[in-house]
């Protein structure tokens, strides 16, 4: 379960006291980070009782924060590398692949690559989240899956269809590829396991991973959701748009973004047939859209020849890139990719939401890069393109340090198969999809026309009762109906006054409305001939 | 002089108590003088033992001694002396007296342990009894027999007097013998301030003197009634609560440690019972031969002997010198004069207080405590229910008495066993018994002597009679006052009505015939009082009588024979009284006048009642006037009243009036803005027309100077779609969000009307729409305005939010708050960390996730025990509770009592030895 944190637990520290400060500084913001929010403030509490456990509760996390603080300075061990100027006038969009590689390990040497394949291009690719095996489908057929950190083709296959998309399922067993007419499953053997043909005229796939849901759109302008653990189809949406191919998911929240040719954006969740949000963000078809890992911000490119950052908490973009992309990718560590034609830029957020150009591109002229896609826990860019597929180093792009609870480059076939019962056994339900699933478990806020529950109606009624036995003026009478016991029972003929429309409610709420005029009407109906029975009900009593 | 008035009045009690039996008053008091003079005889034949015994003081003559008041006590010691052994104090051995902090009267001194030699309690008791007895059998026997003959033959006499059996008689001779004892009380009761008075009489200021006696004395000792059940159940239960709550509060540590702890370990007793070798050893009993013979070896005598010896040795090194001794004890005698003197001192002025300070300032706390009783009902009624409190938990204590199982349980074991503490509560407790019981006997006596309460005087009568004149002046004053006044009637409102003027005036002359007769009666009353004035005291009585020919109540004659009857009885008590004493004999008609006054007081007080009653009429007609006056003033507003009504209808009638032409105003006006509002429409339209435009403009530039090369030439549709695309895009989305929006909030249907509606004529055709349409549909339009303001897209024109509630996931939320928790943010604050091993190192999780209660299977669960817990201790650690094993307080306690027992047992043996 948790050996290598047990392992990892940091030894005794004994340097210089000011090293120790500095240690201890860092530990602490590092601790904030792990409690995950401010801690609750318990002085509003009245229940001594709740106040005190709740006390120890946040002790508890406090310890937790610090050990998973200290845990992590020995769970991520390395940091990312990035291309820094030596001098303000230096520009690092001017280093060039070639004065990179030469000064980069030979390891990662052999990671920027190209492939030339002229004549089943374009290509689309894909990486599995671990960053172990990449998926190539060229447009006239030709699917490949490689290994690419043993640089070792596992399969390579022709459909003889048109292939559209291809996306890996859970790992690199399952992939699923949009064909021309349907949505096929294959394994990496390259064996035909499913024909979705739930799907058809698919143009654009993707995966969520912990909700188990493969989703298309198709030439229909249809999104589809279909659970591959159970085959079921989730939701199928007419997005009443226009087909389109450009679409993500929100790595925080698994909610798909769709571009449309009217220059809106739409974000879908499973459960609900009208996009929770739409978005104005260009005028002029929108040609491609990624979602930076965080899941607030999003990029989107447009005919009108720009690329907008947007920060979905403010509803406004943050940054408008000039130019066409026909491509966008944000890496593990926020770098945003965009290709247009044969070149490729990329721009890294130098602080504060402030983009700024990082490196830029070109493969030779006459190629058109069709997808760029980061490679995770890699500094590696792939592009796959008219002519085949390369590869380019981005440094600083990937996340340095990988969780191998969360994603395994290097993982065995036991821990594969191990992680897949888990996720399996982790499977959230598509209603867990939504805007915000921080809200699930918390208390939802009540709707207008809902129904109390029995302890609500019982509160209500104790402070209706509070109120009339403090407010309560019990005139002075004579002739013996001012007597202790009179005027204590008119007290609580008053307080049983204000409790009776609460008991009342109680009762309803525990029969629900009386159904007497219904059986009644049923009994006529019995009476009448079967044919007059339907009218019944509009007769009058 | 004083002495006379005291017997007098003793005379009259014995009256009262023996009036029927006064014919056989020379005999018994025969008998009776015969009885005190043998009493006499034998106070003297123990006076000589005493003197005897004591050395004694000189032996003063009768008179000297009765002078001194000594008698008295004696006479009243000497019941007591023949009952018990008790001591009786000489004049001159007053100072012998043990010291009260030493005889421990009243607990009022600190303890101190005697350092002089006492002899043990009992020492004189056994001596003194044994003479006693001897001497008593000695003189009594003889005495007794007299007494006996002496009393059969009197007894014989009486039968053949009366013939009654003389049985009869004997009873009457023990009521006589208790007449005798309280007789002696009396004579030693304390002189009353009506004693003191008497030689007082015809001197100048004497009456005034008098009266204020009389009304401080007449002033009722009342008690309070005792408290309605409901009260007093409320009382007991407050108290209860109290102790119930003491008892439970001691817990709250204990309980707040595990409530708060966030686990709580149940685990098995692990300790064995042994902590040292000693221990172990201290328990060891020989079992196999070899333990029985080292047993043996080591508890032989002659071991021990030696061993022994062995201290004596040792001891030998303790030796002190014989100075050191001396030094030591002088400095014992110096601490000990000192502690004497200073006692003497604390003694002396003890003595002081207690006579006259103590005395003036407790009385006179008492009458401020009873005045602001008497002034604040409030405070009387707090006193009670403290008393009741008090009462309450006494009860429940049961303190003042020895009932308890405490109590009891040490009474059985024996005072003499307990030590100091114990010995002291005991005391305590039956201290406050003793007071409870004085308290209740005072009470008694209080009683008693508040019954005692002579009539009024005669001085009063003249003062009295002025404040008659008085009052009667102002109350015919008053009547014809309103005699004068009465004539008003009122003239508007309700009592204008016809029959109500009717039903009034009647009212008014019976009102009216009403106050003449009181004012005659008046008239009549107030001559009669001047006359009186005029006359003199003396003819009081013929006044009362003049009284009772007016008429009207009076109730002076039937009081007369009664007083009569009682001087006559008086008198035939006052035969018995004088019987016993001869020298009282002369004086015994003195009460007889003044019961004549009494009763002169009484008809003067029947007097005075009528003219109250008169003035007590005229009072209940003024306020039949009054309350016409009332009515009449209360018509005033009534009226307004209802002219306000009217004002108010009138009012509203304008307001209505005016709130229609307002309306009318404001339809009018909506009908003139909704044209306005039209145009406004479209000159939006024209707007965004204008916008799209520029957008236009805009993307075809953006095409135009988009020229690169595409990859793929795109297809004619394509094309055109694309250039089309960006096509009044913003105008597409605003269109879009307002169908969300309308979806979402529709908009109120417009108010129309089935065509032909109220079209009868041309008039109601200008009309329009009725006015609740109107308003309806305004209302609708406002709630939807602020609908769509609340949205959390209202401030975004290029971003719609649906608004549409998610069913299906709303079972992943809580439909309320949790059961602990209060507050929403409490809840959600703890919630927000992950509590799952995905999220947290393996070293924390065990304590984020840990159990409340953690046992081992089969471990049952003991109750609870009490401990003594620190109130600022922490409670996040998780707590370990250890079945089975005893808390570590009962060990103490044990061990207490050990070293307790241990002490005890050498005091006792001692005691036991000076007893034998």
């Amino acid at each position: 379960m948790g050996e290598k944190e047990e392992s990892n637990e940091p030894q005794s520290l004994n340097p210089a006291s000011n090293q120790e400060e500095g240690i201890l500084d860092k530990l602490e913001k590092k601790a904030k980070k792990y409690l995950r929010g401010n801690k609750t403030n318990l002085k509003n509490l009245r229940d001594k009782k709740l106040k005190g456990q709740l006390e120890v509760r946040e002790k508890i996390y406090g310890n937790t924060a610090k050990v998973a603080a200290r845990a992590e300075e020995w769970l991520k061990p390395s940091e990312e590398g990035l291309l820094e100027p030596e001098n303000p006038l230096e520009r690092t969009y001017r280093i060039q692949q070639s004065s990179i590689l030469p000064e980069v390990d030979v390891l990662s040497v052999s990671k920027a690559f190209d492939m030339k394949l002229p004549d089943l291009g374009p290509y689309t690719i894909r990486y599995l989240s671990n960053g172990r095996y990449m998926l190539l489908g060229g447009q006239k057929g030709h699917l490949a899956m490689i290994d690419v950190l043993k640089m070792d083709c596992i399969k390579e296959f022709q459909v003889k269809e048109r292939v559209r998309d291809v996306v890996f399922l859970q790992n690199d067993q399952l992939f699923a590829v949009a064909q021309k007419k349907f949505t096929y499953v294959y394994n990496r053997h390259g064996t035909e396991i499913h024909c979705l043909k739930d799907n058809q005229h698919p143009l654009k796939l993707e995966y969520l991973e912990k909700h188990f849901l493969l989703v298309g759109t198709n030439n229909f302008s249809q999104l589809h959701y279909q659970d591959i653990s159970t085959g079921q189809v989730v939701a199928n949406y007419r997005t009443g748009l226009g087909p389109t191919s450009v679409m993500s998911s929100n790595p925080y929240n698994s909610i798909i973004s769709l571009g449309h040719s009217g220059g809106k954006l739409t974000m879908w969740k499973p459960t609900s047939g009208k996009p929770l949000i739409t978005m104005l963000c260009h005028h002029g078809p929108i040609t491609a859209v990624a979602y930076h890992p965080s899941g607030n911000l999003v990029a989107t490119a447009g005919m009108d020849k720009k690329v907008k950052i947007w920060d979905l908490r403010k509803f406004e973009s943050i940054h408008s890139i000039p130019g066409h992309a026909q491509t966008l990718d944000f890496s593990q560590k926020g770098l945003l990719a965009l290709a247009n034609g044969s070149r490729i830029q990329v721009w890294r957020d130098k602080g504060d939401q402030d983009f700024g150009l990082y490196m830029t591109h070109s493969i030779p002229k006459g190629y058109q890069v069709g997808t760029v896609k980061f490679r995770p826990y890699e500094d590696v860019l792939g592009l796959g393109h008219s002519m085949g597929f390369s590869s380019i180093l981005i440094p600083g792009s990937g996340e340095p340090n990988f969780d191998s609870w969360v994603a395994n480059p290097y993982e065995t076939s036991k821990q594969r198969s191990k992680k897949e019962v888990r996720a399996l056994l982790d499977k959230l339900p598509p209603e867990s999809i939504m805007l915000d699933p921080g809200s699930i478990g918390m208390v939802r806020e009540r709707q207008r026309k809902e129904k109390l529950t029995k302890r609500e109606i019982e509160q209500q009624m104790v402070e209706a009762v509070v109120e009339v036995k403090s407010n309560v003026e019990i005139k002075n009478k004579t002739k013996g109906r001012n007597k202790p016991s009179k005027r204590a029972k008119r007290k609580q003929e008053e307080v049983f006054n204000a409790k009776k429309p609460f008991l009342e409610k109680q009762r309803e709420t525990k029969e629900g409305p009386p159904q007497k005029k219904r059986r009644v009407l049923l009994e006529v109906a019995e009476d009448l001939p079967k044919s007059l029975q339907r009218f019944a009900k509009k007769k009058p009593m | 002089m004083a002495d006379s008035t005291e017997k007098n009045r003793k005379k009259q009690k014995r009256t009262k108590t023996k009036a029927v039996e006064s014919t056989f008053l020379s005999k018994t008091s025969k008998y009776e003088k015969k009885g005190r003079t043998k009493m006499k005889g034998k106070r003297k034949g123990r006076d000589n033992d005493q003197r005897k015994r004591r050395g004694g003081g000189p032996r003063l003559p009768n008179v000297l001694r009765q002078e001194l008041g000594l008698d008295a006590k004696r006479n009243s010691s000497s019941e007591s002396d023949s009952e018990g052994g008790e001591d009786v104090r000489d004049f001159y051995e007053l100072d012998e007296e043990v010291a009260q902090e030493e005889s421990g009267k009243n607990r009022r001194f600190d303890e101190v342990e005697n350092y002089q030699y006492e002899l043990p309690d009992n020492f004189e008791d056994e001596e003194v009894p044994s003479d006693e007895g001897e001497d008593d059998s000695d003189k009594s026997e003889g005495e007794d027999q007299r007494d006996k003959e002496d009393g059969e033959r009197h007894l014989r006499m009486l039968q053949d007097i009366t013939g009654i059996p003389k049985e009869a008689f004997d009873g009457e001779k023990k009521k006589r013998e208790e007449v005798l004892l309280s007789q002696a009380d009396v004579r030693s009761e304390i002189v009353t301030i009506h004693d003191l008075l008497a030689p007082l009489q015809g001197m100048p200021g004497y009456s005034s003197l008098r009266k204020r006696v009389l009304q401080q004395e007449k002033q009722p000792m009342t008690l309070q009634a005792p408290l309605p059940k409901s009260e007093r159940d409320k009382v007991q239960r407050k108290v209860s609560d109290k102790f119930a709550r003491k008892e439970i509060t001691k817990w709250e540590g204990v309980v707040k440690r595990n409530r708060e702890a966030p686990t709580l370990f149940f685990e098995q007793d692990q300790n064995l019972g042994y902590s040292t070798v000693g221990a172990i050893a201290s328990g060891f009993e020989p079992r196999t031969e070899f333990e029985k013979q080292m047993a043996q070896l080591r508890q032989d005598p002659e071991l021990v002997e030696a061993y022994k010896n062995d201290g004596a040795k040792m001891l030998e090194l303790n030796k002190v010198s014989v100075k050191d001794v001396i030094d030591r004890q002088n400095r014992l005698a110096k601490m000990r004069s000192l502690l004497f003197r200073h006692e003497m001192k604390a003694k002396r002025i003890k003595k002081i207080k207690s006579k006259t300070y103590h005395k003036i300032k407790k009385k006179e706390r008492q009458k401020a405590a009873s005045a602001e009783l008497e002034m604040n009902p409030e405070a009387a009624k707090q006193q009670a229910i403290k008393q009741e409190q008090k009462r309450a938990e006494e009860r429940l204590t049961l303190k003042h008495k020895n009932s308890s199982k405490w109590a009891k349980r040490i009474l059985k074991r024996g005072l003499d066993v307990q030590d100091d503490a114990t010995r002291a509560a005991i005391a305590e407790q039956l201290q406050k018994h003793e007071e409870l019981k004085r308290k209740m006997n005072s009470m008694n006596n209080n009683e008693s002597s508040t019954d005692e309460e002579s009539s009024d005087d005669d001085d009063e009568e003249e003062d009295e009679s002025k404040r008659a004149l008085k009052a009667l002046n102002k109350a015919k004053e008053k009547t014809a006052k309103v005699l004068e006044e009465g004539d008003e009637a009122p003239k508007k409102g309700l009592f204008a009505l016809p029959f109500m003027e009717r039903g009034l005036k009647k009212r008014q002359e019976e009102a009216y015939e009403e106050a003449r007769q009181a004012l005659e009666d008046y008239d009549a009353t107030l001559n009669q009082l001047q006359d009186e004035g005029e006359e003199g005291e003396e003819e009081t009585q013929q006044n009362s009588s003049a009284v009772k020919m007016t008429g009207k109540r009076t109730f002076g004659p039937a009081k007369k024979p009664v007083a009569q009857e009682y001087n006559k009885r008086q008198r035939l008590d006052d035969f018995g009284k004088d019987s016993d004493s001869e020298e009282e004999d002369g004086e015994f008609d003195e009460p007889v006048p003044q019961i004549i006054e009494d009763k002169n007081d009484k008809t003067e007080g029947v007097q005075l009642g009528t003219a109250l009653l008169d003035e007590e009429q005229v009072m209940a007609q003024h306020a039949i006037f009054r309350n016409l006056d009332d009515m009449e003033k209360a018509v005033g507003p009534k009226t307004s009243y209802e002219v306000a009504i009217f004002a108010g209808d009138s009012f509203r009638k304008v307001r209505s009036d005016s709130g229609h032409s307002n309306k009318a105003t404001t339809s009018s006006v909506i009908h003139t803005s909704k044209p306005s509002h039209e145009t406004k429409e479209t000159d939006q339209s024209y707007e965004t027309d204008s916008d799209t435009e520029m957008v236009e403009g805009f993307l075809t530039t953006n095409l135009i100077t988009d020229q690169k090369p595409d990859y793929e030439l795109p297809s004619q549709a394509e094309l055109v779609r694309r250039v089309f695309a960006g096509d009044d895009v913003a105008a597409e989305f605003e269109r879009d969000k307002l169908e969300t929006l309308n979806e979402e909030n529709p908009e109120p249907e417009k108010p129309a009307l089935v065509p032909g509606w109220g079209q009868w004529t041309h008039v109601q055709k200008k009309k329009g729409l009725p006015d609740w349409m109107v308003r309806e549909h305004e209302e609708k339009k406002r709630k939807r305005g602020e609908a769509l303001k609340k949205r959390k897209d209202a401030k975004f024109d290029h971003v719609i939010i649906s608004e549409t509630i998610n069913r299906k996931a709303e079972k992943l939320m809580a439909t309320s708050l949790p059961f602990p928790f209060t507050s929403k943010e409490a809840y959600e604050g703890n919630m927000r960390m992950p509590i799952g091993p995905d999220f947290n190192p393996a070293s924390a999780l065990s304590a984020l996730n840990r159990p409340e209660i953690i046992k081992k299977p089969g471990l049952i669960i003991q109750p609870i025990e009490y401990e003594e817990v620190d109130p600022d201790e922490t409670h996040d650690q998780p707590k370990r509770i250890i079945q089975g094993a005893k808390p570590k307080q009962s060990s103490k306690e044990k061990s207490k009592k050990g070293k307790l027992s241990n002490k005890l047992v050498p005091k006792t043996l001692g005691k036991k030895v000076k007893s034998t």
